[in-house]
């Protein structure tokens, strides 16, 4: 009995050895361990076993057909994982191809640029506010203590429609009007369009500015300070610093130009002109006059006030050499600003 | 906290009804998260006497009776309970009554037999033999010979009350409990608190002579106290406790623990009461448990201690978990004669983390981990002891305290307060507000000095003494001055930044134009002479002819913009721009002109046509919530056959299409270009900025693809329409194929849709939707001569 059964494993052990794929070792099964395969024969033949004999035989058939089946078992494993690697090695694909999105669009740099401002300003508490482009010469001059024929006027090219009606020249005319219908504190910043008579590499006759203003008791220029500090950081980098230059505008007093350190870190280079500093805007302690114009009551009330022109500081962020690209709008530079 | 309204009543004198009292209470930093009305549960049920019983004529186990509820007739009801007899009294559902878990009693025929309610047992009420004799599920609920017929059962018991849900701040544990709740509604009805007024007998015995404690562990329990009771007889509680109980969600047991429980609940003071008997040596170490030292608490289970947490002992063996849980084998027991109250303070860190690690909870736990204060442990004891009904209280307790803490006082000006509220407050309010609160202050020139109670372990210094003025004399109180500056963006900013977002999540990039242009570009689009949008406006000093009219569509930069792009070279674009058309009233200006804003689109390239650019207006529109509707457009620079209006509540808020090949060629461009103008305000201000959410629908729908032959001028659009709109069950259409060619009729055209029908109540059979589909077809026919194409 015992060689039978070896025997039996040898022979099944071999046709494993040549089995190809699961086919074949679903039919070597039902050849050997299946319902009616040679085990299950030799155990019906138990019969013919002496009756002393057959517990230890029985026995030893058992172990045989579990011997027999853990070898194909593992065999069969072995094939399926063979044809599991097979598959996929054939699904494989060339990954470098390009992927299926669709692209996507871009929102201008100006508009990025403008929106990063409004951010800032906003985490500052500062509500946005816009106002008309063509504008009166009354909020565009006069309420900001620029009188008829006064010399700053010369200062800003403008374009007049009519003698009192012109395309604002600075977002400034929105400190007026806000003043105007608000008490303090008001705490904005105006974005917007606003036009100068000028057209070269870093001029346009049409520009965009952020107008900041601030106006309430106790407004001070360390504040303002503190304030563009903040922003410089927050724009440029947190190692960047502000530097107050004295300046001259007829609606602050005093009057500041803001210059950040530049990102040569102070060296010197070709954006900064060898000064390690480079201008970003105007600013000042509103002058009082400009208040009472406008119906506050500059005793009781201060404030500070800034303009920062977007096409200079988005030039600076993207390293844009010429301002009219930006105006050009050919898809192929905006859709760099993914 | 949950609070039964009518035992606040033993405290303080309430006028108010529930819902009065819970906005003072909310305005004083009580918040009042429900009022539950407890006679809700169980309506339009009476006392009723049964007058006569009757056997049922076709059912040997029910009765016929007739029950006097207390109206002008009594009435008939089938009952089938086998202790009904004549002249008991139960409680009654009348016709119409409400049952605990919502079951409706209603009249009807039993077995043929009219019944006009329904007797009650206990159980169907809610209750159990434990809160009334009587009340279980076997039977009636017999009531007692001397009620009063008619009156509703929840007078009888108890449930004509409610409950406030209250939220507790943490710092503020001491109102964990009735009386904390009552003292501050003293405060905010400006009441007098009734205080407790204990009369003890005590025997000369000392409790002392009966028990020793020893704290090990002071730390973790500053203070215990233990008070010896002897001969007291277990037994049930009297109705009031166990009403009290069960209406604040614990089960009664018996005299001594629901004692225990009626304390916790009333004082917020945790108490345990162990049996005399098993207190081996007389007594009680309080100590830090032994590593793997074992106890079975009251709730059967055996916990196995570790060394950080706090053990109640004996000579020999922990009897309770400090804080948590008693244990099993030294508790209250149905033969108990001598008890030993226990009053404790314990860490209240100490109690959390050795609940959660041994993963077992209790009232008493959660009590202690919000933290108890050393104004309630005599109290306590002096309240469980006057609940007593028998006994011989033993002289004197047992206090490991030697010395209470002393109370904090805080000294504050006027000028203090102002500071921190910004308003000023007159001193007698702010007298009169802290004595309220029994926040003991005086005022001696000029200077305030608070005596802070223990209860008030909260109180530290000014700011505090700030808050309970304010919120006692009323936030309302609080007059803004000066408005803060409220910064960021307006709705309409944000909303047209979102608009930008969704043009360049359709693969659109931004253009910037300038305002002004020439007056050329109105002839270059064809516009009519009369037409309004010459009207541009002169500049004065232009810099070139160029840019010299401000303008008034954004339609001329756009085709501009896709001339030089186009003239570059660049195959494909999809270009957007939001800006301002300046409109003037008249001209020259005397005022100052129309500023609107606007949105233009323009794309051309191989992939695109007027669809495309479509679906970009639709996402548009879809985003906004604007239910639009398009028809064909007349517009001079717009291809007469490939062009559309967008109509919002009768009104063009927009056109599109591909532009006019006369204007194409005026522009020189040699493909199909397509652009839009769209109306920014008139989406900015129809918005809807929150959608309401829509359930996801439960059923599921069914899908029936119809394909239609009609003529080719028939606008498939209107169709679609009219089939959205034909049965509320049709949920969608949308359209998946139009075929034009050898298979159909010329001039014809084959429209093949499929139309969703779902029915959000429940599941759709097919043949309503064959029905409602025939109907269609029919309908679709006599309207548009569209014939289903078979």
């Amino acid at each position: 009995m015992k060689e039978k059964i070896n025997s039996l494993i040898a022979q099944c052990k071999k046709s494993v050895e040549n089995a190809t794929d699961l086919k074949d070792i679903k039919e070597i099964k039902q050849t050997y361990v299946g319902k009616s395969g040679e085990f299950t024969k030799l155990l019906k033949g138990l019969r013919d076993v002496p009756k002393e004999e057959r517990p230890e035989a029985g026995n030893l058939i058992n172990k045989g057909k579990m011997e027999a089946l853990d070898y194909i078992n593992k065999a069969e494993q072995e094939i399926a994982n063979k044809e599991k690697l097979e598959k996929m090695k054939s699904e494989t694909i060339d990954i470098t191809l390009p992927g299926k999105a669709r692209s996507i669009g871009t929102l201008h740099p100006l508009t990025q640029v403008k929106e990063e401002i409004i951010d800032i300003f906003a985490g500052l508490g500062f509500s946005v506010k816009e106002g008309p482009e063509i504008e009166t010469d009354f909020f565009n001059f006069q309420a900001l203590n620029i009188p008829l024929d006064h010399p700053a006027r010369d200062m800003q090219d403008t374009f007049y429609i009519t003698e009192n009606i012109l395309l604002r020249t600075h977002t400034s005319p929105m400190q007026a009007r806000t003043m105007q219908v608000e008490q303090p504190p008001i705490k904005i910043v105006v974005p917007g369009k606003v036009y100068r008579s000028d057209d070269d590499a870093t001029h346009s006759p049409m520009f965009q500015q952020i107008e900041g203003l601030y106006v309430d008791k106790g407004v001070k220029l360390v504040d303002l300070k503190a304030t563009l500090d903040q922003f410089a950081k927050k724009f440029f980098s947190s190692e960047s610093r502000t530097r107050f230059r004295p300046s001259y505008f007829p609606f602050t007093e005093p009057s500041v130009e803001v210059d950040v350190s530049c990102i040569c870190g102070g060296e010197g280079c070709r954006l900064c002109k060898g000064t390690g500093w480079i201008e970003i805007l105007g600013a000042g302690i509103v002058n009082p006059k400009v208040l009472d114009n406008c119906g506050i009551d500059s005793k009781e009330y201060s404030g500070f006030a800034f303009g920062i022109g977007i096409e200079r500081l988005a030039m600076m962020k993207y390293s844009i050499p010429d301002m009219r690209i930006l105006f050009e709008n050919d898809v192929r530079f905006l859709k760099q600003y993914k | 906290m949950k609070v039964l309204y009518s035992w606040l009543k033993d405290f303080v004198d309430i006028e108010d009804s529930p819902e009065v009292l819970s906005d003072k209470l909310v305005k004083a930093g009580f918040e009042v998260e429900e009022i539950i009305d407890l006679s809700q549960e169980i309506q339009k049920v009476v006392i009723g006497q049964v007058l006569s019983v009757e056997k049922h004529p076709d059912a040997d186990k029910l009765h016929v009776c007739m029950v006097n509820v207390g109206d002008d007739e009594p009435i008939q009801i089938v009952c089938g309970a086998n202790n009904v007899s004549e002249g008991i009294k139960v409680p009654v559902c009348k016709h119409g009554a409400v049952l605990p878990g919502g079951y409706k009693i209603k009249k009807g025929k039993i077995r043929g037999v009219k019944s006009f309610g329904m007797m009650c047992g206990g159980s169907e009420i809610g209750l159990t033999e434990a809160d009334f004799e009587g009340a279980n599920d076997l039977g009636l609920f017999i009531l007692p010979e001397d009620s009063q017929i008619g009156m509703d059962i929840n007078e009888y018991i108890g449930t004509n009350d409610y409950i406030l849900d209250i939220g507790v701040t943490a710092n503020r544990p001491d109102c964990n409990s009735i009386i904390g709740i009552a003292k501050e509604i003293c405060a905010v009805t400006n009441k007098q608190f009734k205080d407790y007024s204990f009369n003890i007998t005590e025997v000369s015995e000392k409790t002392a002579d009966v028990l020793d404690v020893k704290v090990e562990n002071k730390t973790l329990c500053p203070r215990y106290m233990a008070k010896a009771v002897k001969n007291i007889k277990i037994e049930k509680s009297s109705d009031l406790i166990r009403k009290r109980l069960r209406l604040s969600g614990l089960r009664p047991i018996n005299n001594i623990v629901d004692i225990t429980n009626y304390v916790l609940l009333e004082i917020g003071q945790p108490m345990h009461a162990f049996d005399t008997r098993f207190i081996e040596g007389n007594e009680i170490i309080v100590r830090n448990a032994k590593d793997k030292e074992e106890i079975v608490a009251l709730d059967g289970e055996t916990y196995k201690l570790s060394t950080s947490m706090l053990a109640i002992c004996d000579s020999k063996k922990p009897v309770a978990i400090a804080g948590i849980m008693g244990g099993e084998h030294s508790g209250v027991v149905n033969d108990t004669k001598d008890i030993i109250f226990e009053s404790a303070k314990f860490a209240r860190d100490n109690i959390r983390r050795s609940s959660r690690e041994l993963n077992l909870r209790s009232d008493s736990s959660a009590r202690f981990e919000k933290g108890v204060d050393f104004s309630t442990q005599e109290l306590a004891i002096n309240r469980a002891i006057s609940l007593l009904n028998d006994g011989e209280v033993l002289s004197g307790c047992i206090d490991t305290l030697e010395k209470l803490p002393e109370e904090k006082t805080v000294e504050f000006t006027q000028n203090d307060i102002t500071k921190i509220l910004g308003i000023e407050i007159e001193n007698e309010t702010i007298l009169n507000s802290l004595n309220c609160l029994c926040l003991d202050t005086t005022l001696e020139n000029g200077v305030f000095t608070t005596l802070v109670p223990l209860s008030r372990d909260d109180i530290e210094g000014v700011n505090d003494i700030a808050e309970e003025v304010i919120r006692l004399y009323g936030y309302d109180h609080i007059e803004i001055k000066s408005l803060p500056v409220r910064g960021g963006k307006s709705q309409e900013q944000t909303l047209q930044s979102k608009i930008k977002n969704l043009l360049v999540s359709n693969s659109m990039n931004e253009i910037v134009t300038y305002s002004f242009t020439t007056a050329k570009s109105f002839d270059k689009l064809n516009l009519a002479q009369d037409n309004k949008l010459r009207n541009g406006i002169k500049l004065a000093n232009a810099l070139g002819e160029d840019f010299s009219v401000m303008r008034t569509n954004l339609v001329h930069n756009m085709i501009s913009t896709i001339e030089s792009n186009y003239k570059k070279g660049n195959k494909e674009a999809r270009l957007f721009e939001i800006a301002k058309i300046y409109l003037p009233k008249e001209l020259p200006l005397t005022e100052l002109p129309v500023e609107l804003d606007k949105i233009s689109l323009g794309v051309y390239g191989n992939d695109e046509d007027f669809f495309t650019l479509k679906g970009v207006v639709e996402n548009i529109y879809a985003m906004a919530g604007l239910k639009v509707t398009y028809e064909r457009a007349n517009v001079e620079f717009l291809h007469p056959g490939i062009s559309a209006n967008v109509i919002f509540n009768g009104e063009v808020i927009g056109k599109f299409g591909q532009v006019h090949p006369d204007v194409q060629k005026n522009y020189g461009i040699k493909t199909k270009l397509y652009v839009a103008e769209l109306d920014l305000s008139a989406i900015i201000d129809n918005y809807t900025v929150i959608k309401p959410f829509k359930a996801i629908p439960k059923y599921p729908a069914i899908d029936r693809d119809i394909a239609l032959i009609m003529k080719e001028d028939v606008a498939v659009g209107d169709i679609m329409n009219y089939i959205s709109d034909f049965h509320k069950l049709i949920e969608d259409v949308t359209l998946f194929d139009i075929y034009q060619g050898d298979q159909i009729a010329k001039g014809m055209k084959s429209v093949a849709l499929s139309v969703v029908y779902r029915d959000n109540d429940k599941t759709l059979k097919i043949e309503e939707t064959n029905n409602l589909t025939d109907k269609l077809l029919k309908k679709l026919e006599e309207q548009f001569n569209a014939k289903l194409r078979l």
